[in-house]
């Protein structure tokens, strides 16, 4: 890496500014502004620093809908904003996806959109935390703050998770490396391990590393609980880990004082995927009746928790929320994003800072191909390529302010800290705005069929 | 707009009015002694009319709902219900979704729901949820008897510095009033312990539940806020936890009262969950009666029930320890939710029912507290909503109180337990409420206990806040008719708030939106700041946010009703 | 008797939701109610007869008296036969999501494929599917502990996923193969399969029995070996041949039995 000197060229500073990018939501962030622009960031990790600062690469700067030729064309807000409320009131099984790169405040209207069109309302957990939430659902939920880590952990866990990669800040701020009340000397303090077939970067920064299996996780966490009810192994290795280093560890989070499993997407992904978190939830709370233990699903985008969180306290299901018949339904494999597109029921679709263009399986994608897409988004991606309307949005957090839910539910409005640029509109508004034209649509119906 | 609600029969027990027959006026959304000419004629000739309904302990709103919310879908999906032109769809049963809370609360002619339990840090969650309930009133009540800080300044006494850190706190979380629950067991739990009556210390801070209680009533009577300290005591669900419970009360007896609104100095709530005499669930027997004992003797206590309902609900609770002691009591999925410096909290399904034996003497209790406390005005009737059983009971909690025959009828036909009258003493009260005690325990006393001066009771220039319900006293016995009085009690005839009819003949017919109710303490700013700045490094080191981002924003209150107090020493 | 012939004529991208057309509801339904019946489509509701032909023959006084004949495939028609309790259905084709879901007696024939959640919830009568089923069959709703009480699933081709997922009574027979964890977290009834299974039935059971008649891949270590059976009898049913019992999941203290023919397992004695 190459030397690259401070940022002196700066007109103001911003202060606690929130980061927009993963679960970890670290509001520490200060943003020198110059011109308008944000020059530089301190604090911020490279990932969240260059999402920030690199705010207007491939920027969405005008509404646009596709013509007749296929290409993306630029027209007024008007247009664009009737064009998607009329594919929105025409649709017979429209999925509103994405949400979890935007406020809680976007969220509410188009919930209420949602509900009045009958839609399928569905964030990112459906690709990704969708399988912790289902086990939760199964075993329960044990969890905490970070800050319970930072103050008393004494053993930190990430299994399937690589945070050295995927949340830079995570073991810094949170986790391993702080000092907290209980645990004055940081890093000293804590036994760090980690749990990955792969020897990831965080393998390498902890103190044990327990190279289990691919596959391997359902069976590894179900002999560590066989061995804390006190059974004698019966094979010599289970997913690739010899039974004795299994009772050593089971043994050592036995006699931790506070203790803190962190889970990602390699959990949710293996075979038996709900079931793995399933049974590591159940191992924690077993653990309870030693010592403490809590765990945390290391959630990836700074607002998928918060869709949840939404979603829940308005309608009581955290995701993949279906409005059709005129009520809410949740039913896995049912009424979820990819099940819909793959079996080529969905009809119109929309998409709220989310690029499923880039993230879904082939099938789904082809799917999305075949349909009406709205994208509201700020950034050009693969999304926008099968997109019809575009409807550019501006960024929370730097252009916009917005309430967020951090991966522990810690809820942090993300300030604004400069102007959007003056195409752009808030998703805010962008969604109220669909909102209202939508109602105008089903009243004229309603008024028309009367 | 003027309205006269015409020929009721008004129960106003704060106004010492019990049954008679005339008419309440309101106009602009206020009570008023006299209308116009022009005013719209309710006719409610014989209904029953009482001030809106006042729940003081439950919990509606914030991270722990939301768990529950999240973790179980059987619940959600056992209340949904289609949306009309009026309403949003409805989901839930023992944890309603928050359009589904207001609704609920409103048919039932409440206008006010205290929300319990608030973990500051968590706060602007709590009154998201608050601005996603329609149609009634929400004063949230911070949680203080885990904090790290009040549990230094409760160790080495600091009266002045707690109730500066209190009043500003209020005012960052906006919140209405003190909250304790098992002060130091909940930061026991931090390390999976819990502590054990109130002389036993948390670990690491060398500080007593008896002297954090203390303390924390110490601060709220300096400050002289509206409501008193509001306690969840230790040892919630032990068998022989009675001493605790009492020792609790008693421990601040000596503490003077410094507010002219209310006349307790502790409110103890869901004390159902904490009157249990024995020592296990093999030889436990109720502890009412020594509790209503010293109740009936000592005015500075105030408490609401608990009751349990024997349905199948949610416990939830800031009572971590508690929560997975009832996980391994039942074996159903635990959830846990510990927040940094402040709390911890837990939640398990848990299903009540009348052949267990213990969940029978459990209900017994409840009611035993009920017919053994001679001032209605020292009881409140709750569920600790959604603990011992869903809000929406309350009107069948209403027929068990005003019906001995129905009482005796559970025992005698094995709807519950024998348990309930072998080892309670419910058999031989035959007492029954008549609709004034009613009005008390659901409406004027709880708004007394917590100083509204603006709710709770009928007086002119009071918030016009009205149930009607569609009962003739004159004609109905309540002793043989429980099934009557707890249909009437769950579906109002109107309800009334703020002057807006918001349910006719038990449907709702207009959604407003609620108003959060949090206290400003004046004329203490100069100790606030003081505080402040002795806190902050501390808060920069141990929290994992900012302050700036700390703080609960003027927007999560877009419709405030600030209760302004003058801080006296 | 009553004899209702839905025979379809188009097929809709879009998934049908047949839990109004149950025997219970529609026992009385003449011709034209049925014409004049609009089947919810997405957000949306559309005619019945956009999608099928209709014949109704016969007269019912109640569910028990009727039978519905689905023609076609009805892989786009979800909760077919959903709560009934009475009555019979026969799809001859597939069957999509949630086909006999909550199901509380009578009979449903699918002689064909069906989709996932097949037979979830049920709490009585008798589902047979002749083709193969995916995941899901015979499970609880999401977050709800207790799942299939009572009744019988058959499956005469394979199951898929999580098959008898919180099982709380019934049973469930599979003729073919099965994918991994049945049985997961089920506290009673039983499951038989007759085919191979690829891993970890009985993982988190706490009661009830699994007898696996093909074979196993990959064991667990919370089942903890009992015995060898010769000739068992489980659940009142006999059984012959010598078999490995296993009791578990011992991190649940679970008392569950699973049985695997010692045959097709000679690796595991």
């Amino acid at each position: 890496m190459a030397y690259e000197p401070p940022v002196t060229d700066y007109d103001e500073i911003v202060e606690n500014c929130t980061c927009a990018f993963c679960g970890c939501n670290c509001d520490d962030l200060d943003y020198l502004v110059k011109d308008g622009h944000v020059v530089g960031v301190r604090h911020a990790c490279r990932l969240g620093a260059s999402k920030i600062m690199e705010d207007m690469d491939q920027r969405l700067l005008v509404p646009m809908i596709r013509d007749e030729n296929g290409d993306l064309v630029e027209v007024d807000w008007e247009a664009a904003l009737d064009k998607a409320a009329e594919l929105i009131a025409g649709a017979v099984r429209p999925i509103f996806y994405g949400w979890s790169e935007t406020s809680i405040e976007t969220m509410k209207h188009g919930i209420r959109l949602g509900e009045l069109v009958g839609a399928v309302l569905d964030n990112q957990a459906t690709i990704c935390h969708g399988p912790s939430l289902q086990a939760v659902q199964n075993v329960g939920y044990p969890v905490m703050t970070l800050g319970e880590v930072k103050n008393r952990a004494d053993m930190c866990i990430y299994t399937g998770s690589n945070p050295m990669n995927s949340h830079p800040r995570h073991m810094s701020r949170y986790s391993t490396f702080p000092r907290g009340w209980f645990r004055q000397r940081g890093r000293f303090d804590r036994t760090v391990v980690t749990m990955d077939p792969k020897y990831s970067d965080t393998a390498k920064m902890s103190d044990i590393w327990v190279g289990f299996d691919q596959n391997g996780d359902y069976g590894f966490y179900n002999a560590i609980r066989a061995v804390l009810k006190g059974k004698e192994l019966q094979q010599d290795v289970i997913s690739g880990i010899a039974k004795e280093d299994i009772v050593e560890l089971a043994e050592a989070m036995k006699n931790t004082q506070f203790g803190a499993l962190f889970f990602g997407l390699g959990l949710t992904h293996t075979i038996s995927k709900q079931r793995n978190i399933d049974m590591a939830i159940q191992m924690v709370t077993d653990l309870n009746k030693y010592t403490k233990w809590v765990l945390m699903p290391m959630r990836g985008h700074f607002n998928v928790n918060g869709f949840n969180i939404f979603m829940a306290y308005e309608m009581g299901f955290p995701y993949g929320v279906d409005f059709a018949r005129g009520y809410p339904r949740y039913m896995n494999g049912e009424t979820n994003t990819i099940d819909l597109l793959t079996r080529k029921e969905c009809d119109v679709f929309m998409v709220i800072a989310a690029d499923p263009g880039a993230h879904y399986p082939g099938g789904a994608v082809k799917h999305l191909a075949e349909i009406p897409v709205i994208q509201v988004d700020i950034h050009w991606g693969p999304s926008t390529e099968i997109a019809d309307v575009v409807l550019p949005g501006s960024f929370i957090g730097v252009e916009a302010g917005g309430t967020s839910y951090r991966m522990d539910g810690v809820p942090i409005y993300m300030k604004k800290a400069i102007d959007k640029p003056e195409t752009c509109r808030d998703d805010e508004w962008i969604m109220r705005e669909l909102l209202e034209r939508v109602q105008k649509i089903k009243e004229k119906e309603a008024v028309a069929s009367k | 707009m003027e309205y006269i609600l015409k020929n009721g029969i008004v129960y106003d027990p704060a106004n010492d009015i019990a049954g008679e027959k005339m008419d309440v006026m309101f106009k602009d959304g206020k009570i008023v002694s006299n209308v116009s000419s022009d005013a719209k004629v309710l006719d409610v000739t014989d209904k029953i009319v009482m001030p809106a309904g006042v729940d003081p302990h439950a919990h509606i709103a914030g991270p722990k709902l939301v768990v529950g919310r999240i973790y179980r879908p059987e619940d959600s999906r056992k209340g949904v219900t289609p949306k009309t032109d009026v309403c949003r769809s409805e989901s839930g049963f023992s944890i309603p979704s928050c359009p589904a809370t207001g609704y609920r609360y409103s048919r039932m002619g409440y206008g006010t729901v205290v929300e319990a339990a608030v973990p500051p840090l968590e706060a602007k969650h709590t009154h998201e949820e608050i601005m996603a309930i329609p149609n009634i009133d929400v004063p949230p009540l911070p949680l203080f008897g885990n904090n790290w800080f009040v549990m230094q300044y409760a160790k080495e006494d600091r009266i002045d510095e707690l109730a500066a850190f209190i009043s500003s706190w209020l005012k960052i979380v906006k919140g209405y009033g003190v909250k304790l629950v098992n002060p130091c067991g909940s930061e026991a739990w931090g390390w999976g312990m819990n502590v054990h009556g109130i002389d036993d210390p948390a670990p690491y801070w060398d500080v007593t539940s008896k002297e954090v209680i203390r303390a924390l009533s110490k601060a709220n009577e300096m400050l002289g806020l509206p409501h008193s300290i509001h306690v969840h005591a230790n040892d919630i669900g032990h068998p022989g936890n009675t001493p605790t419970t009492i020792g609790t009360i008693d421990c601040v007896k000596d503490i003077t009262k410094n507010s002219g609104v209310r006349n307790q100095t502790i409110h103890m709530t869901h004390l159902q969950f904490h009157i249990y005499n024995g020592t296990s669930w093999r030889d436990v027997e109720s502890g009412a009666g020594d509790v209503t004992d010293y109740i009936n003797k000592n005015k500075h206590v105030t408490f609401d029930v608990g009751q349990i309902t024997l349905d199948e609900t949610t416990t939830m609770t800031a009572d971590g320890p508690h929560e997975y002691s009832l996980h391994a009591l039942n074996g159903l999925k635990w959830a846990n939710k510990d927040i940094e410096l402040e709390t911890s909290s837990g939640l398990v399904p848990f299903i009540y029912s009348g052949k267990s034996p213990v969940h029978s003497l459990m209900w017994a209790i409840g009611l035993e507290l009920f017919l053994g406390t001679e001032d209605p005005w020292q009881v409140c009737l709750t569920t600790d909503h959604p603990n011992a059983g869903p809000f929406i009971r309350y009107p069948r909690i209403i027929s068990w109180l005003m019906s001995n025959e129905r009482r005796q009828e559970m025992m005698d036909n094995k709807e519950v337990h024998p348990w309930a009258h072998r080892k309670s003493a419910l058999a031989t009260m035959d007492r029954e409420y008549d609709f004034n005690e009613i009005a008390t325990i659901t409406r004027a006393g709880p708004a007394k206990i917590y100083g509204f001066k603006d709710r709770g009771a009928l007086t002119p220039g009071f918030n016009a806040d009205i149930a009607v319900y569609d009962l003739n006293p004159n004609d109905i016995d309540p002793s043989r008719e429980p099934t009557a009085i707890e249909a009437a009690f769950g579906a109002a005839m109107y309800t009334i708030k703020d002057g807006q009819i918001l349910v006719k003949d038990g449907e709702i017919v207009k959604v407003v939106p609620s108003h959060t109710i949090w206290t400003n303490v004046k004329g203490f700013e100069e100790q606030e700041n003081a505080i402040m700045e002795k806190v902050m490094p501390d808060f920069n080191r141990f929290y994992t946010v900012k302050f700036e981002n700390y703080k609960v924003h003027d927007h999560f209150t877009p419709y405030p009703i600030v209760v302004d107090v003058q801080a006296s020493k | 008797m009553k004899t209702i012939t839905l025979t379809l004529k188009k097929k809709s991208p879009i998934s049908l939701e047949f839990d109004e057309l149950i025997p219970d509801k529609i026992y009385n339904w003449e011709k034209a109610d049925f014409e004049n019946y609009d089947v919810p489509v997405g957000n949306t509701r559309f005619p019945l007869t956009d999608y099928f032909d209709i014949e109704v023959e016969g007269a019912a006084e109640g569910p028990e008296e009727v039978k519905m004949i689905l023609d076609g495939d009805m892989g786009r028609v979800k909760y077919i036969g959903c709560e009934m309790s009475a009555g019979e259905i026969v799809v001859n084709g597939d069957a999509d999501l949630h086909c006999g879901a909550q199901m509380k007696g009578g009979k449903i024939t699918v002689n064909g494929d069906a989709e996932s959640y097949a037979g979830r919830e049920m709490e009585g009568g008798e589902l047979e599917i002749m083709g193969s089923t995916r995941e899901f069959c015979g499970c609880s709703y999401i977050g709800e502990w207790r799942g299939m009480s009572d009744g019988k699933i058959t499956i005469h081709g394979n199951a898929g996923k999580q098959l008898g997922e919180c099982l709380s009574g019934g049973e469930i027979y599979v003729k073919g193969n099965c994918d991994i964890l049945a049985g997961i977290h089920m506290t009673k009834g039983f499951i038989q399969i007759d085919g191979d299974v690829t891993r970890w039935p009985g993982g988190q059971m706490k009661n009830g029995n699994i007898l696996i008649n093909g074979k196993l891949g990959v064991l667990l270590e919370g089942l903890v070996f009992d015995q060898i059976v010769k000739d068992p009898e489980i659940e009142g049913k006999n059984f012959s041949g010598k078999y490995i019992k296993y009791t578990g999941d011992i991190a649940l203290n679970g008392k569950g039995g699973l049985y695997l023919n010692a045959e097709k397992n000679r690796d595991l004695l």
